[in-house]
């Protein structure tokens, strides 16, 4: 294995590393190839100012967790496994901060504004974003696993611990809203296909 | 099995639909991660590295549950672990100058050793952490290290000297420290101030410097103020903000800050009334003592090179009450700086005492569950007496 250059490692490789040796360099190469996808992973989920936050939140469970790696896992399961639950930590400080949010709009305050709602303004025309962050997560959670990280459904299945099947159902699903909502009219006059007998969940 | 695969099950017209979707989907641009951002995270590891256990588990396999399944498990494991650790900083109290030491008890006590204590591995301070919003990292850092640098005895300037390193890594490549829409705003006039204000002289530093310039000049109206809203002539909570980061970018030789200062404080001499009132907008005829106070501020210090301008805070700062009922830490700041500006020192240490009665009392400040404690303690801080 210390025949191939660092640079040239596949993940797993590197990540052996740093579980065996703490290996910084390694590190650093799995920061560096990764930190984009999961960028988009948290922008595509709706986080509009702390993506960059939650990459390093993601990065540092990576290290933290490094020990629990092994090698028949692949990396990038491993990594939005890792990924997947710094979102559900997320979601549920949102939740805290709109409730704090609701008690205090009766007591507005011109110098410290609050963000703007990011769906003030909308006018029905969703552009892709939208049309992704309209998806309820389970749905959304497929698409960007399978469409975006390009994993293959069994991947998908472990990560997000359902059934391959299910897998399948929540991604037919989630592309037939997402149809519905980005070509309506498309979406209306074809004829909506259920899926196979056995994908439902 | 994979997408495709999965594709291919469905009807011809169906899959041929879909494909196009996902392709449409795959075409989307993505965002750019910051240049600093792969940096950030080494440091944060390096400080994890060397504050934190390794922490073990059951391996984990991709066919399995792989956390969750010994969730519990690992919850245990780290609550022992992170109790095994504060037991260790407790009775040893080792020199890590890190926020691994506890916390004051009483943000009130010390705010200023309060804030030192919670600073990042990073230099900037969470907001998350202390029951603010994440959004506003980049102002409650910047008030924070203003909080810092205030304090008497200095005991805190190698904080100031990392938070303003974390104000640089932040901000991004058009000038702003982050953020959308109206926090974007916030954050940038107020961490730009910070910046100007006590970053170390240095390229990095001049560098940083002339990207906010820019964004401030790029934001700022044809009549001189600065909004959160687009379309508006200015706010004076954000111009003010504005004018005192320009005048101290100015101060430092950045010459594109002289015009837009120029054109900010007469914007905010245009806001105040002759008698002493200053409203959010200019043409609004509502009064507010924080503004008034901010403004009276602004231009005894930033307006104190122009003819009038000083004389004009005086002017304002003299219709300001020292007493006030209700806790706003932000409007007691203010006060307590214009107060200082004009050499009122009597009036400045009433509104002190009022701000230590109504913390006694445990009023709550308007905008702690959004500022949370960073906030309150900040702005404490830079209200206390130097």
């Amino acid at each position: 294995m210390d025949s191939v250059p660092i640079d040239q490692m596949n993940d797993a490789d590197l990540m052996l590393r740093v579980r065996g040796h703490d290996d910084e360099a390694a590190f650093g190469l799995l920061v560096s190839r990764h930190q984009k996808p999961l960028l988009n992973f948290f922008a595509r989920s709706g986080v509009q100012y702390d993506s960059e936050d939650l990459v390093q939140q993601t990065f540092l469970r990576l290290y933290r967790y490094r020990q629990r790696y092994v090698a028949t896992a692949k990396f990038t399961t491993f990594l939005f496994l890792l990924a997947r639950q710094v979102w559900i930590d997320e979601l549920r400080r949102r939740q805290r901060r709109e409730r704090l949010a609701e008690s205090l709009a009766a007591e507005p305050h011109e110098e410290f504004a609050a963000p703007a709602d990011p769906s003030a303004g909308a006018q029905g025309d969703l552009d892709l974003a939208r049309a992704l962050a309209a998806l309820p997560e389970g749905l959304r959670q497929v698409v960007e696993l399978a469409v975006y990280q390009d994993l293959p459904y069994a991947e998908v299945a472990g990560i997000l611990g359902i059934p391959v099947g299910t897998v399948k159902s929540r991604m037919f699903n989630a592309l037939a809203k997402l149809r519905a909502l980005l070509e309506p009219e498309a979406a209306a006059a074809a004829p909506r296909q259920a899926p196979a007998k056995g994908d439902r969940p | 099995m994979n997408l495709n695969a999965h594709l291919s099950e469905l009807p011809a017209a169906e899959a041929a639909a879909f494909r196009t979707l996902v392709a449409r989907l795959q075409a989307a641009p993505q965002r750019e991660p910051s240049p600093q951002l792969a940096s950030r995270i080494l440091a944060a590891v390096a400080s994890e590295r060397t504050q934190r256990p390794t922490l073990n588990a059951q391996p984990i396999t991709t066919n399995h549950k792989p956390v969750t399944s010994n969730y519990r498990l690992w919850r245990w494991a780290a609550a022992l672990a992170a109790a095994l650790l504060a037991a260790v900083t407790l009775f040893n109290r080792p020199a890590a100058p890190l926020p691994a030491a506890p916390l004051p008890a009483n943000p009130a006590a010390d705010p200023a050793a309060w804030l030192a204590a919670c600073q990042e591995a990073d230099g900037a301070w969470q907001p998350a952490r202390h029951g603010g919003d994440p959004a506003y990292r980049p102002a409650l850092t910047a008030l924070a290290a203003l909080a810092l640098a205030r304090d008497p005895a200095d005991r805190f300037r190698a904080g100031v000297r990392r938070a303003t390193d974390a104000l640089v890594a932040l901000q991004t490549a058009d000038g702003a420290f982050g953020g959308e829409g109206r926090v974007r705003a916030y954050n940038q006039a107020i961490a730009a101030y910070a910046l100007a204000t006590l970053a170390p002289h240095g390229p990095a530093t001049a560098a940083a410097l002339e990207r906010a310039v820019a964004f401030s000049r790029a934001g700022q109206s044809a009549e001189g103020g600065w909004d959160y809203e687009a379309g508006s002539e200015g706010n004076t909570a954000v111009t003010a903000w504005q004018v005192r980061a320009l005048a101290a970018a100015a101060e430092r030789g950045v010459g594109q800050a002289n015009i837009p200062l120029r054109k900010g404080l007469r914007w905010l001499r245009g806001a105040a009334r002759s008698e002493g009132g200053v409203a959010y907008h200019r043409g609004s005829a509502g009064r507010s003592e924080s503004l008034a106070a901010l403004a009276a501020y602004t231009l005894m210090t930033s307006g104190r090179a122009f003819d009038g301008l000083p004389a004009l805070g005086r002017h304002l700062t003299d219709t300001l009450t020292a007493a006030d009922g209700a806790a706003d830490c932000y409007r007691d700041y203010a006060k307590v700086m214009a107060f200082e500006s004009a050499g009122d020192t009597a009036r400045a240490e009433a509104v002190r005492t009022g701000m230590r009665h109504r913390r006694q009392a445990g009023a709550q400040d308007p905008w702690e569950p959004v500022g949370g404690t960073l906030y309150t303690c900040a702005f404490t801080a830079l209200a206390a007496r130097q």
